[in-house]
């Protein structure tokens, strides 16, 4: 692991503290699994926003495709695929 | 009918276990990188995929052009197994079977034919394979995995009934 310094405000370093405490681990692993969480947060958003796609999104948070269709079932993200895709899918099932 | 998959609709299929029924109408196609993404991990959709691989009912393309993957995926910004599907749809003449909005963005901006997932289970019921209170049953389980939008899902229930 690498060390690094940061500059937090005060609500980041109480919500860590916040957080240590309740949990009773220390401040460093606490805050390395909001690092965590917030990097899959990130991910899911940009692949809710269309800027990913899925297996970007896969890649990004070190899962298999299978795991991160499970996510984002678990997490309730809509599939990008939208209306209009699933009409024209059917210019090839029809014709 | 020939189609080519990426790994999302395969895996979709494989979970609703319909990929083995869809194997026997249609010649399925995907490049190495899909099979590799999804026999990634030990799953149930993995150990499917593997088997009908096994079984010649799923081929694997190891020849695609290198360059052309590239270039989709510095154009389109989408995955190595994504670009390799739509490479392999385009380079065949072949239809593609996905179920990622973005990749289908892909498709769009080259003309290529797509299906995803639903559109196979309609097919499945149109042509007899599949009796429609069954696959009424499997597009509840594609809407939960599939995550499709409640619009499209209405859409296809209504076809179911008609």
């Amino acid at each position: 692991m690498s060390v690094i310094s940061l500059r937090l405000k005060d609500k980041e370093t109480k919500r860590i503290d916040e957080l240590s405490k309740t949990e009773n681990r220390d401040r460093s692993s606490v805050a390395r699994e909001l690092l965590d969480y917030g990097w899959t947060f990130l991910m899911i958003s940009r692949y809710r926003e269309g800027k990913i796609s899925l297996e970007i999104l896969s890649k990004k948070l070190d899962l298999s495709m299978s795991e991160a269709i499970d996510l984002l079932a678990e997490y309730g993200v809509e599939s990008t695929v939208t209306y209009e895709d699933y009409l024209n899918g059917f210019e090839f099932t029809l014709g | 009918m020939e189609l080519v998959f990426d790994a999302s609709t395969l895996i979709l299929l494989a979970r609703t276990t319909l990929l083995r029924d869809v194997t026997e109408f249609t010649q399925v196609q995907i490049p190495t990188v899909v099979e590799q993404e999804c026999l990634a991990k030990n799953s149930f959709d993995a150990a499917l995929i593997k088997q009908l691989i096994q079984e010649r009912r799923v081929a694997v393309q190891a020849e695609i052009g290198e360059s052309g993957v590239k270039k989709l995926i510095e154009d389109f910004r989408i995955g190595n197994g994504e670009a390799s599907a739509i490479w392999l749809a385009r380079t065949k003449e072949l239809p593609l079977a996905l179920d990622d909005g973005q990749a289908i963005k892909v498709c769009k901006a080259l003309g290529l034919q797509f299906v995803t997932a639903i559109h196979i289970l309609l097919v499945l019921v149109s042509h007899g394979r599949l009796s429609k209170e069954i696959a009424a049953e499997k597009l509840k389980a594609l809407s939960h995995i599939g995550r499709y939008t409640k619009k499209i899902i209405e859409d296809a229930e209504q076809r179911l009934r008609e």
